[in-house]
């Protein structure tokens, strides 16, 4: 990438005026937004402080920072960002540094890429040749022509695309090969701000959304404008008991219009007018149960007088106990809001499970809430009975993923100009040759020299074969 | 299943044998101590006499012979996954993924060996792979056996996404192994030694030539294998980046190797520096590989 620059020479610099203009400040604005050492710099710096995320919890409620680090140390993470490092504006703006400076190096160089993509640079004098990194010198007995022929021959061979120009006294031959390797090199600098776009368009006009959702259920989708019903959900079993998959039927509705049904599973997504469903997680619903089985037993005696199993809002009649049984509610740990006299449920996880129970028992209505853990915590007055939760089978949720990302195509075409870049500039490396065959007394001096940007070694080695070849044209 | 690792055991002593004949072979006596010229790597059997030739040849039979029971070994194991759960990929999990990092270790070390003839790299680098294999078997027997894949990597991603992954860190194993060899043969040379032992191994110019290419592979590999994982992922997760520690880290070793490259375009980053900088990249993919699983949480808590 450097050596390249100073080939050509360019006078227009000197005319300008001498001091501080607009010229100067632009080219060291340019030099130093374009330079190796500031990508280098950024690669560490970046690499160094996303490290960060890895080491503490990202997104974690304060609670957990301040039990594991304690309390200053929790101050200084929410300072300096540390609990959400990668959205941090120092982090964000380390990765627009990024994108300037590869935007800068493609401004500042690949217009010398194009031009030896497009240019005839065979008018060189000789000084030049000598004046490049490989340079070599060597007398064969044969006719100008001869040697030019061969030699234009013997590259063309090699791959390379030849230019030649015949005068009286010389021929200059201009070797050029491998260009596509600086031509990914840029193409891989262009796509980390594609890249870094596609990302911005994701998050200015994506969005994504977690829906727990029950079978049989139909939930609107705002965004999309449309309805998505879950016909079923299940899972499948490995033989060894592990889960093997989970899988949900949907159909999306629209004015109650069936337009779409796929069953999605992990790894197949649903996606409709630009909104992904994914199949994420599944759980133990906590306000509703498919079946609870409940005892009930004679107050006096102790004694089972009963067993029901009672389907969610079903009413059950025992008629021999003159009992009429409705399970009207469900939640997983109970909580009582004192304010407003609501029940509900305190976490996700079943840790105090209980049903609420509409009874009917002769004239007698009450609707006590049953507790799995602690039976025997309310006497139901009025009842000759005792009622026990013992048993229930909870609804299984499907945890989905919605989500909606404009920006990801952009994102993939990124990913693909960086690993055609890479994997250009990696194997092919650019080289340019340059001849000039002078006749002498004897026959000709042939002037050969050449660059590359890289892999000098194999382009030593290739210089000394061309030239242990060209040594041989006149034999 | 024992059938596999059967023959994974196999591996791990045939690459002992193979590591142990490598470093006789440096040690072994040779009357020539000629050093090839920069980028002319000599046909070094040329000059090797008595027992370096025999036991040179002995080396390179072992190793090919090792690689194909390490073949043979991820093929049943494939079989044996696809009996179980209809998935193949022999690279499931951490114990398949190290066997199968030492594969291609060594598969690039026996191309390395043809192309170039230096049989000293085989030291370093078969005894890389060596050491790869040896972890992998250390690991608790419940780690070794093949359980039937979770649900989230039970896709034909998984077949590309981790052995891209793998083979870039393959190679970043194979630039550390020549960086060792170039810092060992560096600072003999200034301090003046001159032993067997040194002679046997490739001039400078070469093992660091050898070593940049090494990463010129990986280096791509590894940006294709995370932009895989992140399409998987999108797949998987609805998202594409979610600075996950595994995929964080896999970006954090390809922006050190990505400095890296662009160092080697700047003038006196060859030679030492670059062979101590290839040496911290790949314990920089060690932990990539090793450290996150068992020190940090994440989505590839499993892998």
């Amino acid at each position: 990438m450097n050596g390249q620059e100073h080939i050509a020479v360019e006078p227009d610099a000197s005319q300008q005026s001498p001091g501080l203009g607009w010229n100067e400040i632009k080219t060291e604005l340019v030099a130093f937004f374009a330079s190796i050492k500031l990508a280098m710099f950024l690669f560490i710096v970046l690499a160094m402080t996303a490290t960060i995320g890895t080491v503490i919890q990202q997104g974690e409620r304060p609670e957990t920072y301040i039990k594991e680090y304690g309390e200053e140390a929790y101050r200084w993470f929410l300072r300096l960002g540390f609990t959400d490092v990668y959205h941090t504006w120092w982090f964000t703006s380390l990765l627009g540094m990024l994108c300037v400076n590869s935007l800068t190096c493609f401004y500042k160089r690949f217009p010398g890429v194009w031009r030896s993509m497009k240019q005839d640079k065979v008018n060189v004098s000789l000084p030049f040749i000598k004046n490049l990194k490989q340079t070599t010198e060597f007398s064969i007995a044969a006719s100008k022509e001869t040697v030019a022929e061969g030699f234009v021959g013997l590259l063309a061979e090699k791959g390379y695309r030849v230019l030649a120009k015949n005068d009286p006294q010389e021929v200059t031959l201009y070797a050029t090969k491998g260009i596509m390797g600086r031509v990914g090199a840029h193409m891989a600098h262009l796509s980390a701000t594609v890249i870094v776009l596609g990302g911005l368009i994701g998050s200015y006009y994506g969005f994504q959304e977690f829906g727990v959702c029950l079978e049989g259920q139909t939930y609107h989708i705002p965004k999309g404008n449309f309805d998505l019903h879950v016909d079923k959900f299940w899972i499948d079993y490995h033989e060894n008991g592990s889960v093997k998959s989970y899988n949900s039927t949907l159909t999306v509705l629209e004015q109650g219009q069936k337009m779409a049904t796929k069953t999605i599973t992990v790894n197949d997504p649903l996606v409709y007018k630009g909104i992904w469903f994914y199949q994420s997680s599944y759980g133990d619903s906590w306000d509703r149960i498919d079946v609870a089985r409940v005892n009930v037993k004679e107050k006096d005696t102790d004694k089972l007088v009963g067993t029901v199993d009672l389907e969610w809002q079903k009413e059950a009649q025992l008629e021999k106990l003159g009992l009429k049984l409705l399970m009207t509610d469900f939640v997983a740990d109970f909580g009582f809001n004192s304010t407003d006299k609501k029940v509900y449920s305190k976490t996700a996880e079943h840790a105090n499970p209980a049903i609420r129970l509409a009874i009917t028992e002769g004239p007698m209505q009450t609707s006590p809430w049953i507790f799995y853990h602690y039976p025997e915590l309310f006497d139901i007055k009025g009842s000759k009975y005792a009622f026990e939760l013992v048993g229930y089978q909870p609804k299984k949720f499907t945890g989905l993923q919605i989500t909606k990302d404009p920006g990801v195509i952009i994102v993939w075409i990124g990913s693909t100009m960086i690993v055609v870049g890479i994997t250009l500039s990696s194997f092919i490396y650019h080289r340019r040759l340059w001849a000039k065959v002078i006749p002498n007394e004897n026959g000709v001096t042939v002037h050969l020299g050449g660059t590359t940007h890289k892999s000098q070694i194999d382009f030593n080695k290739e210089f000394r074969k061309l030239t242990e070849r060209i040594t041989k044209l006149s034999t | 299943m024992a059938r596999s690792l059967f023959l994974f055991d196999m591996t791990f002593w045939l690459y002992l044998a193979a590591l142990v004949l490598y470093v006789t072979y440096m040690l072994a006596k040779r009357p020539a101590m000629s050093l090839a010229p920069a980028g002319h790597p000599v046909e070094y059997s040329d000059n090797d006499s008595g027992w370096a030739v025999q036991i040179g040849q002995v080396a390179t039979i072992v190793t090919v012979f090792g690689w194909i029971v390490n073949s043979l070994a991820l093929f049943t194991r494939a079989y044996e996954r696809m009996q179980l759960s209809g998935t193949f990929a022999p690279w499931s999990n951490q114990f398949e993924a190290m066997s199968y990092v030492s594969w291609a270790i060594i598969l690039g070390y026996v191309l390395l060996e043809f192309r170039y003839r230096i049989k000293a790299i085989g030291a370093f680098v078969v005894g890389i792979g060596f050491i790869a294999m040896g972890a992998a078997s250390l690991l608790p027997y419940r780690y070794q056996t093949a359980e039937p894949l979770v649900p989230a990597l039970n896709s034909y991603w998984i077949y590309i996404h981790v052995s891209v992954t793998l083979t870039s860190y393959a190679a970043f194993a194979m630039a550390g192994g020549l960086g060792v060899m170039y810092l060992l043969k560096e600072r003999a040379e200034r301090q003046g030694k001159v032993s067997r032992l040194y002679a046997s191994f490739p001039d400078l110019e070469t093992i660091d030539e050898l070593g940049y290419k090494a990463i010129m592979v990986g280096f791509p590999l590894l940006a294709f294998g995370v932009i895989l994982g992140a399409m998987w992922a999108n797949y998987a997760w609805g998202g594409y980046w979610s600075w996950d520690p595994k995929e964080t880290w896999s970006l954090i070793v390809w922006l050190i190797y990505g400095a890296y490259i662009h160092a080697r375009m700047t003038h006196g980053w060859e030679g030492r520096r670059a062979a101590i900088y290839a040496v911290f990249g790949f314990l920089m993919v060690i932990f990539c590989f090793w450290g996150v699983n068992f020190l940090l949480s994440g989505l590839h808590a499993y892998a």
